[in-house]
Parts: C-alpha cells; sequence; structure tokens
C-alpha cells in the first residue's frame, strides 16, 4: 500500500521522503498506514490524502468527465475489494504462509514474547473481518480464482492504453501499480498469486513503466543532489 | 432440457417480489436471462433451510450466494450478458464491488441497526415469514451479523463512535447514488436495451430502499430525488415482475386487459353499422326524415350502452 501513494505523489511531481519506523501504526491518526507528515498536519489513507493533496492544489482526475469519474471510483472498489482482500487473506489466514512469513515479519522489530502475542491478536482481528464479510468459507483456490478475475478485468479495462483512463495517469493508476508491484516482487511460499498476474502481460508492462517513469528517475534525483533543503519538498 | 431449477428466497411486499436485496437480485436476472425458476418464499415452515438465503436447488446442487447462482445459471446457458464486451464484463464487476463496499453497509443500517425501522417493521416482518420459535431467535441473529460486518468493516478509527460510523455509511452510500445515476444517465438499462447482471444487481440493491415503508427514511428521500433510477426500478418491476407501480395483481391486469379489448371490437362493430346505415341513406333518399332520427338515435343507443355495461 506505501507504494500507492509513493506512486500517487510521483505522479502529481510532489518530492517525498520515506521512513520505516516500527511504531508507525501507533503514529498514524487513523492506525492504518501508511501515512504523510506535511508541516504540522498529519494525514492518512489514500481517500483523505488525495482529498488533502487536492486542497493543496494537484489533481490527477481533473480531466475526467462525471462517467469516468464514477468508472474510476468503481474500479477502485473493486481494486480494494478483491486484490487487498485477498493479499490479507493470503497473508493473514493461509497457515503456511502465516507461520513461515507473515509472524516473524510483523513481529519482528519486537522482542519476544511481545512479537508473537502481537501478530496473533493481528491474526485474530483479520480472520474475524474475514468471516463478517464472507471469506472465511473460501479456499486459496477459490481466493486466487477471485484475484484472476479481478485482474482479467483490470486487464480488459487497461487494454492497448498507457494508462487507465487515456493518455494520463490518475490515482486508479496508482492504485493499481502498488497492489500489482506488491504481489509481483513479494517472495511468498508458493509463486501462485503472482503466477496469476504475469498471464496478464500488459498489467507487467503497465507495472514496468511506471516504475521506469517515476521510480527510477527518483532514485537518480535522490543520488544527485547533495542538499536536499534545495529541493522544494512539501513533505520533510 | 435443463434440470428444474427452484429458488427458496425471502417473500415480498410494498410492491417488491422479496425484500432481501441478494434474493432480488437472483429473481431479476433470472427474469433477465429467462431462466425457469420456480420460485419458494418462506413462510413459516419449518423447511426453512438454515444456511443463507437465497438458495438454488437443483436435482442434487446446493448453491448459495448470489454470484455463484448467478455463474451456475450462466453454465446452464441462461446468460444475460450475451451482448457485453469484454470491458464492460469488467465495468459490471467493478460497480459490483462499489455497491457492495458503499452502499450495502447503509442498506444494512437501515434495515437491521436503525431501532426505529428494526423494532416496527423488519423484525415483525421477518418474524412472521418463520416457524416459531426461530422468529424469536433469527431476526435477532441477522441484526448481530449486520451490525458486526459493519463495525468490522467501516469502525475501525477514526471513527471511533457508532453515530460517527452511521454518518460515514450514509456519506458513502449517497455518493454511490450519485455516481450510480450519473452512470445510468438516459438510457434504460446501465449497458443499452437490454438488462444485465449489474442492472440485476443495482436493482436487487435499490427497489428495497425504493419501495419499503420505513419511519426512518433519509436513504429514500435521496434516492427519490434521482428520478432516472426511480424509473430505472419501476420499469423493471412493470416489465418483468407484472406487479404494477400501484400494485395491482396479474389477474386483475390481464381481466381488464380482456375488457379493453372487448369493448375495442364492440365500439368497431358498432361504427361498422353506422357507416352501413349512412350509405343505405344515402343510396335511398326518399326514406321519411322521421326514420332517420330513429336510427340515429337507436345507433347512438346502442353505441352508449355496451360502453356503460363494461365500464370498470
Amino acid at each position: 500500500a506505501t507504494l500507492c501513494f509513493q506512486a500517487f505523489l510521483q505522479m502529481c511531481n510532489l518530492p517525498i521522503r520515506v521512513i520505516c519506523r516500527a511504531n508507525a501504526e501507533y503514529m498514524s491518526p487513523s492506525g492504518k498506514l501508511p501515512f504523510i507528515h506535511v508541516g504540522n498536519q498529519v494525514v492518512s489513507e489514500l481517500g483523505p490524502i488525495v482529498q488533502f493533496v487536492k486542497a493543496k492544489g494537484h489533481s490527477l482526475s481533473d480531466g475526467l468527465d462525471e462517467v469516468q469519474k464514477a468508472e474510476m471510483k468503481a474500479y477502485m472498489e473493486l481494486v480494494n475489494n478483491m486484490l487487498l482482500t485477498a493479499e490479507l487473506y493470503l497473508q493473514w489466514c493461509d497457515d503456511v504462509t502465516v507461520e513461515e512469513i507473515t509472524h516473524p515479519r510483523y513481529g519482528s522489530p519486537y522482542p519476544w514474547p511481545l512479537n508473537r502475542i502481537l501478530s496473533y491478536q493481528k491474526q485474530w482481528e483479520v480472520r474475524r473481518k474475514m468471516k463478517a464479510i464472507g471469506w472465511a468459507g473460501k479456499t486459496l483456490e477459490q481466493v486466487l480464482e477471485d484475484v484472476d478475475q479481478c485482474c482479467h478485468a483490470l486487464s480488459q479495462r487497461l487494454g492497448t492504453q498507457p494508462y487507465f483512463f487515456n493518455k494520463q495517469p490518475t490515482e486508479l493508476d496508482a492504485l493499481v501499480f502498488g497492489h500489482l508491484f506488491t504481489i509481483l516482487t513479494t517472495q511468498l511460499i508458493t509463486d501462485e498469486l503472482s503466477e496469476k498476474v504475469k498471464n496478464y502481460s500488459n498489467l507487467t508492462a503497465f507495472c514496468r513503466r511506471i516504475e521506469q517513469q517515476y521510480f527510477e528517475g527518483q532514485e537518480r534525483d535522490s543520488a544527485a543532489i547533495a542538499a536536499p533543503s534545495s529541493k522544494r519538498s512539501l513533505l520533510r | 432440457m435443463a434440470a428444474p431449477m427452484e429458488l427458496s428466497c425471502w417473500g415480498g411486499d410494498w410492491g417488491l417480489p422479496s425484500l432481501h436485496p441478494e434474493s432480488l437480485t437472483v429473481m431479476a436476472y433470472a427474469k433477465f436471462s429467462g431462466a425457469p425458476l420456480t420460485v419458494n418464499t418462506i413462510n413459516k415452515s419449518w423447511r426453512t433451510p438454515k444456511g443463507d438465503l437465497p438458495v438454488l436447488v437443483s436435482e442434487d446442487v446446493v448453491i448459495s450466494q448470489p454470484a455463484k447462482i448467478l455463474n451456475f445459471l450462466r453454465k446452464q446457458k441462461y446468460n444475460a450478458d450475451y451482448d457485453l464486451s469484454a470491458k464492460q464484463g469488467a465495468d459490471t464487476l467493478a460497480y459490483i464491488a462499489l455497491l457492495e463496499e458503499k452502499l450495502l453497509p447503509a442498506l444494512l443500517h437501515t434495515f437491521w441497526i436503525e431501532a426505529e425501522n428494526y423494532c416496527s417493521v423488519t423484525k415483525p416482518w421477518f418474524a412472521s415469514r418463520i416457524a416459531f420459535p426461530l422468529s424469536l431467535y433469527l431476526p435477532g441473529k441477522m441484526s448481530r451479523e449486520a451490525l458486526n460486518r459493519i463495525l468490522l468493516t467501516k469502525g475501525g478509527p477514526p471513527l471511533y463512535s457508532l453515530t460517527e460510523v452511521e454518518a460515514q455509511i450514509y456519506r458513502d452510500a449517497k455518493e454511490c447514488l450519485n455516481l450510480l445515476s450519473k452512470r445510468l444517465g438516459t438510457s434504460q438499462f446501465f449497458f443499452g436495451d437490454m438488462p444485465t447482471t449489474l442492472d440485476a444487481f443495482v436493482f436487487g440493491f435499490l427497489a428495497p430502499i425504493y419501495k419499503v415503508c420505513f419511519p426512518r427514511v433519509h436513504l429514500q428521500e435521496h434516492l427519490k430525488q434521482l428520478p432516472n433510477l426511480c424509473r430505472f426500478c419501476d420499469d423493471i418491476l412493470t416489465c418483468y415482475f407484472r406487479l404494477a407501480v400501484s400494485g395491482h395483481s396479474p389477474a386483475g391486469q390481464d381481466t381488464a386487459d380482456a375488457n379493453l379489448q372487448k369493448l375495442t371490437q364492440l365500439v368497431n362493430k358498432e361504427s361498422n353499422l353506422i357507416e352501413k346505415m349512412d350509405d343505405n341513406l344515402r343510396k335511398s333518399p326518399q326514406h321519411p326524415p322521421r326514420k332517420l332520427t330513429t336510427l340515429k338515435l337507436a345507433a347512438g343507443g346502442e353505441e352508449s350502452s355496451p360502453m356503460s355495461r363494461l365500464s370498470p
């Protein structure tokens, strides 16, 4: 999810600095990651951040008409509904993955026994949520099938265009990029999830294009410039 | 050809075939795709399935969620999305996700959590359809499940109290209704002239909000300000469900139609007779005028009496 924000802010041409903190969830006003810290304001979650950035005068979706905006919101909900839930499911409800990867990673900043307690607590929370929305009864195959359906829909919508809505990137592009890139590059026990995404060549090309355009440029810039204060920076 | 299919679902009221959004979606899809479903509404029998409704039973196969039921119907070649392009199919998935995320919480809240609505309308209605003593337990369970779902999916920080969550979900629902209205525009269905899966889902979610008479109705009032969505629901009800907006039963409608037909035929017959008489009169002008008036009056009399006999 962090990647969605970075992509979005890059697309708006706003320079940012990424900091990793163990207690980030507690620093965030809504308990959700990631959040941005601008001057003396703290804003978290994609929706409020987009609105905040819009209020400051940068918006990516101004060129869309009403029907396209409706479509964009609908696709963002689809991504949140399917991809995000599938990622959560895979991380917390698939026993093998939980044991081998999630528990160690989630609990790593803390000493024993806090790491085990916190990760079990989070797991219990996620499983409760899955049960409430009806995903608890799903097997891994069904979840993968849902992801496949979602990717198929995204692939159809993208077609051969460079971005989802003509030539300009929008919030939807940032969101999709964040999720797909995470799926493609995260190491899991099995590669089935990333295989599903790799089946759609236009989606992988889309990810690569955005990475090259917005992220490799940033690395070159930060290596070249010695004094960051000389850059116009909105975010500390 | 295909095995007989039976759908068990919640019944309807206030002009709707069902009050339950998911049951309504499946029924609408079946009508759109022409699938021959026998619909059994739950009413006080012990054969109530314990699981979620709606449930489709075909031979030995039992399927329970709307998405899976629709998939099954498509596999049986009852496909309402046949004419859609791939991109439109993708749009369908996206809009359904939008409905589930933004509109469903508010719908659940209006039915099951809003205290006045729940106590005066929802609970008695559902309790009257379930056999005793389950009727004491099941509505409460459904209400608790709805609250749970809303709190777990929408209730995280920074929303700390139920009133804040409620405010947020109603804001989301109104935004969703506005988006749907903009997407529908002036066309009859979401993708042209034929209804598809998306129309079934939108109808299933909107119709209960639109038609059920609750004491607390701010979502319904918002919906009524979007005339194209109201017209969309009414169209589907009159065309596909034959329960007209005014609530006539199908039998009454047919009798009225038959009466109208008979009346038209009689009027036509009378006008033909009158024309013939006129012709006769013109051909034989030596007839005395008195007889002419008698004939005219008689024709007028004959004409008016059948109409008065058959007027509703």
